[in-house]
């Protein structure tokens, strides 16, 4: 199993260094993290993964951006949207993660989509900074929106990842933390390990189901 | 009022937390009030009823510990991983330890503190090097342009802290100074 972090926020973005990133990422438990704009590489043992995540633009600017990162092994991320727009990165080739369903429509994730990301292997990202940063209304609806998630994850079963959308070495927590917030999503220990491992599971490729013999 | 008997009183449990950034200052009762907001706003005011929770003293200039009823150490971790700033300081908890006892939680304390100057070769740690106080090994501030200072992306800073690999460094200025973490290796590139 490699714990993945996926998605940080480096320097310029951040104020933290990757390598920093990294460094605490590994003391807190991790083996990997996702750094959002920045060229993959190994640092004392943990593995940066380059990231892109795509937030404006609609559906061109997203085939747009995964024709560019085609053969960079970059992890690509898309901002959730209204539901067609969900529908169609779901379906599109090339996109490994759906994030930001807490902050997108009320009806953007629905059972049709979670159905395509299964199919897809498109992973939905849990955003623990909206569990941690934000208090009252703004994380109950966050907290209502993921149960929701993991309602729709128990029958259909599509990939997993967490993202701690750390922007300093403060934001990142450890995984025995993420791990009890996570509980409050009624999060069992098999699914959050799972959704820990979800960036190599999606990055990871499929093996063809045709094999030609010579 | 007399005082119950052992078998009576409640079984409490001692968290030993690490506050970062390294040279925060951190008032206990702010903290307090930092950790009751957390566990309310998280777990609403039946469970921090229940949860009973305290700071009880300081270990050093870094750790600190937080006592709890027994049984509710999951929940007060969980809110203490939600806690962002402290009185308008950015600040995060990490949790080290668990404990029944406090006493156990200087002795993890003490042993940690000792293990990581034999890992580091670093155990005779001189005062004036031991910018923590906690008696952690501290590594000698990297050179630059005079002790403690460096440049950084264009900007001069001032260095604050020194772990290791991990360096800690403070935009010089009177307004709107931002706080870096970096490592050594970010520094020595050109």
């Amino acid at each position: 199993m490699k714990i993945t972090d996926a998605a940080v926020w480096p320097y310029p973005a951040g104020d933290s260094s990757v390598r920093r990133l990294a460094l605490e990422a590994r003391e807190l438990g991790f083996d990997s993290i996702v750094a959002i704009d920045t060229p993959p590489s190994t640092y004392e043992g943990m593995e940066i993964l380059s990231g892109i995540l795509v937030r404006e633009g609609g559906m061109k600017e997203v085939m747009s951006r995964v024709k560019r990162a085609k053969g960079t092994h970059a992890v690509i991320s898309v901002q959730a949207g209204d539901a067609g727009f969900n529908r169609a990165v779901v379906g599109l080739r090339g996109v490994h993660i759906l994030r930001g369903i807490h902050a997108a429509d009320k009806n953007g994730f629905d059972h049709v989509t979670a159905k395509m990301a299964a199919d897809n292997r498109v992973a939905i990202d849990i955003d623990i900074s909206a569990l941690i940063a934000a208090r009252g209304i703004a994380r109950q609806r966050a907290l209502q929106r993921y149960r929701d998630v993991m309602v729709l994850e128990n029958r259909f079963a599509f990939p997993l990842t967490v993202s701690s959308n750390a922007r300093s070495v403060l934001d990142l927590r450890a995984t025995r933390e993420i791990s009890g917030l996570l509980t409050l999503l009624d999060m069992d220990l098999p699914v959050i390990e799972r959704a820990l491992n979800g960036v190599d599971v999606v990055t990871t490729p499929v093996p063809s189901p045709v094999r030609v013999i010579p | 009022m007399t005082v119950r008997p052992p078998t009576l009183r409640d079984r409490r449990r001692y968290l030993l937390v690490r506050v970062d950034p390294t040279g925060t200052p951190v008032d206990q009762k702010e903290l307090y009030y930092a950790i009751s907001d957390s566990v309310t706003s998280l777990f609403g005011d039946v469970v921090a009823a229940i949860m009973v929770q305290a700071v009880i003293c300081a270990e050093g200039d870094r750790h600190i510990v937080i006592r709890c009823r027994r049984g509710t150490e999951r929940e007060l971790a969980t809110a203490l991983s939600t806690i962002t700033a402290c009185r308008d300081t950015r600040i995060a908890l990490r949790i080290i330890a668990a404990s029944g006892t406090i006493e156990s939680l200087r002795e993890r304390l003490r042993q940690k503190t000792s293990g990581n100057a034999a890992a580091d070769g670093t155990a005779e740690t001189t005062p004036a090097e031991d910018v923590t106080g906690d008696g952690a090994p501290v590594s000698p501030v990297p050179p630059g342009p005079a002790h403690g200072d460096l440049t950084f992306g264009g900007k001069e800073y001032l260095v604050s802290n020194c772990d290791g690999q991990k360096v800690d460094v403070i935009e010089k200025g009177f307004k709107n100074t931002h706080r870096l973490f970096l490592t050594r290796s970010d520094l020595e590139e050109p």
